[in-house]
């Protein structure tokens, strides 16, 4: 007996029962779309959670934070640098030098902001993806570039801290600076104690670019990145590395590292995501400590994988009830239709074309129901991705991130609960179609079954 | 065509522990040639029937062989036997037992569609077997809505549609008025000589066994031998 002929069989024999078949279909709809809505809620939050940990921080970055020797730390320095960059796989390393103090940024005497300044390697910053707002990259040494958020907190200098800003601690718009910066020209004032006395030291320089807005909203980025001619300026004026202010007794101290050139910052950059756990895998064999978002996704990923199964598992459970259904309209349909398969048998139907067909019968409601259920799922799915946010942010008056996501359904969910479904019930028709082969011929052309 | 060899059968009655056997046919032995209608006659209860449901494979003999078309069926699985039934032998019952929930036209389909007949050829044979059977407009009307003798004749629709050389028949006229069980009977001996199949008929009407060239005698499960009474 052909497959389609089977088929046709199958759905003139579900078509004579329909509220009964379409009741047990329903009910393994509704085991599916729980076992997908449930499952969901996991991988909505891995999502969220993954996306979350991505726009911290680039994936492919790996920040190297010193290196050990003999059970200590010790700074970067440029053969570190070196090193790095012939590692096959890495697209760039930038590297940062902090000064040691934030200094006072002041523009046409009236507006000023007192933030960090650091060096920054522009051309290995470029290729990492650096890219500036607003202007271009400095040319000369007195040029530098400002974070996004650098003219948003550049205020006037002459109001009190209460007066100048409003509730969410940023600056009120009308004390923030709105002229231009572009091609402005700024001072830079850093200082040093020398005898219990504040020496204070002025560097004009220019700005000629403005960093791209960070990723997160929350973020603010107001940093100054010098050139390397500011800050040993810096250095000369205060005697220290990196423009340390002094306290008594701590002179001494800093100029052992005055001669070694260090590096307060690196990050390597990976061509791929692939290459990342490889590179960190060869950094970490090189005694190098390092930090990438991979490491920490695999942390997520594993707990997550664990919640999903979890979830899958509880979800199954459902599909367990429903296949009771089907167990039982099986069951019943084998009763019923126990004289026509005595006829079969008797003109020549095989067993195994017998239990063929109602194995078939019973993954076809398992199908439909894994369809309908998918089907529901992505509604509910939907109304609780609408409507769960709106219900919390007025119940708890808090902003939800806008990454959220509470249900998340994605195609290998459906393939699992689908394949479930159809293993559930294929399992569950398996003793009723079994039954139905060892139906003997004469009782049931008796109409004795 | 049939050959059947020393054969017992018994029944067992009773719960467990105590068990009794009902001896239904002992020590048959007969043959039936291609092309002969031959009638297996006998009182109610006389095993006639059981030798039939043995020769069909429906139940297993304690003991004996069966042989059909050269194939000892006996020796049989289930699913072989099946197969072999499908395509080796037609069936006749006394109530027809056709599917009510199928048209006459599905009922005689069936067997082509388990042997795996193609869609669009089954439709030309189902179509001509129907018209053999003068039924060629009924096609569409379920069990419910044909008479008994029209009913009996999709029955035997079904059971030539594969074209088996081999039609057993239970009783086929059991149910049916005496002026259709007339023409029942010639439409079997007109398929005898147009189409060669051989047809063991059980029955205990002495009309029904003088259609056949032979019958067949059983009593008390033990077997009376006829003569022939009409030459092939």
């Amino acid at each position: 007996m052909k497959f389609k002929d089977q088929f046709q069989f199958v759905r003139q024999n579900m078509k004579k029962n329909k509220v009964r078949v379409f009741m047990t279909m329903l009910a393994t709809a509704i085991g599916c779309a729980f076992l997908i809505v449930l499952a969901s809620v996991g991988f909505g939050l891995h999502d969220s959670l993954i996306q979350d940990t991505m726009q911290d921080r680039a994936v492919t970055e790996i920040q190297v934070h010193g290196k050990e020797v003999d059970g200590a730390y010790q700074t970067l320095q440029d053969e570190d640098i070196e090193y790095f960059e012939s590692i096959s796989g890495v697209k760039a390393v930038t590297r940062n030098k902090q000064l040691q103090q934030s200094p006072v940024f002041s523009i046409d005497d009236d507006y000023q902001l007192q933030t960090m300044a650091m060096t920054t390697d522009f051309p290995s910053e470029l290729k990492a993806g650096l890219e500036l707002s607003k202007g271009k990259l400095p040319e000369k040494d007195n040029e530098i570039i400002v974070g996004h958020d650098f003219a948003s907190n550049l205020a006037e200098s002459n109001i009190s801290d209460e007066e100048l800003y409003n509730d969410e601690n940023q600056v009120k718009e009308e004390y923030q600076y709105d002229g231009k910066l572009l091609g402005k020209e700024i001072e830079m004032k850093v200082i040093q104690i020398e005898d219990n006395e504040e020496k204070t030291h002025t560097i004009p320089l220019t700005i000629t670019g403005i960093t791209e807005a960070p990723n997160r909203e929350w973020f603010q980025d107001q940093n100054v990145y010098i050139s390397e001619s500011v800050l040993e300026e810096v250095e000369q004026f205060t005697g220290t590395s990196r423009g340390m202010v002094s306290t008594p007794g701590q002179e001494d101290m800093s100029s052992g590292q005055q001669q070694e050139d260090y590096y307060d910052q690196v990050t390597i950059y990976a061509k791929n995501i692939e290459v990342v756990q490889e590179i960190s895998d060869l950094l970490e064999s090189k005694d190098y400590a390092s930090y990438s978002v991979v490491s920490e996704m695999e942390q997520i990923n594993m707990m997550f994988t664990i919640v999903k199964a979890g979830l899958i598992i509880v979800g199954t459970i459902a599909v367990l009830i429903a296949s009771i259904g089907i167990y039982n309209t099986m069951t019943m349909a084998v009763t019923e239709r126990a004289p026509d398969i005595g006829i079969m048998k008797a003109i020549g139907a095989k067993p195994k074309t017998i239990k063929r067909i109602f194995v078939l019968e019973s993954s076809m409601i398992g199908l439909a129901g894994a369809v309908i259920g998918t089907a529901i799922a992505y509604i509910v799915s939907m109304a609780v991705n609408f409507a769960l946010p709106l219900i919390l942010e007025s119940v708890f008056q808090e902003e939800l991130p806008p990454e959220l996501r509470f249900s998340m359904i994605p195609w290998t969910l459906v393939l699992i609960a689908v394949g479930i479904c159809l293993i559930v019930t294929v399992l569950s028709g398996l003793r009723p179609a079994k039954r139905a082969t060892q139906i003997d011929v004469l009782k049931a052309m008796r109409r004795e079954v | 065509m049939i050959t059947v060899k020393n054969l017992h059968h018994h029944f067992e009655l009773g719960k467990k522990g105590e068990k009794s056997t009902l001896s239904v046919l002992r020590d048959i032995t007969f043959q039936v040639k291609e092309k002969e209608i031959v009638a297996i006659k006998g009182r109610s209860g006389s095993g006639k029937s059981t030798l039939l449901h043995l020769i069909s494979g429906f139940i297993r003999p304690v003991q004996g062989e069966i042989w059909i078309d050269g194939t000892k069926v006996t020796d049989l699985n289930e699913t072989d036997f099946a197969a072999f039934r499908l395509q080796h032998v037609g069936f006749i019952f006394q109530n027809f037992q056709l599917i009510p929930s199928m048209t006459a036209h599905q009922n005689v389909e069936l067997p082509l569609i388990l042997d795996g007949t193609p869609q669009e050829k089954r439709k030309t044979i189902v179509g001509e077997t129907l018209r053999k059977v003068g039924l060629e407009n009924h096609g569409e009307h379920y069990p419910s809505e044909l008479s008994g003798g029209q009913q009996q004749r999709v029955s035997i629709a079904r059971a030539l549609v594969l074209n088996p050389p081999l039609i057993l028949a239970d009783e086929p006229t059991g149910s049916l008025d005496s002026e259709t069980e007339e023409h029942l009977l010639e439409l079997i001996q007109q398929l005898n000589k147009e189409m060669g199949i051989t047809f063991l008929i059980i029955t205990h009407d002495d009309q029904v066994a003088h259609i056949g060239n032979r019958t067949i005698e059983i009593a008390d499960g033990l077997l009376v031998e006829g003569g022939v009474t009409h030459e092939i």
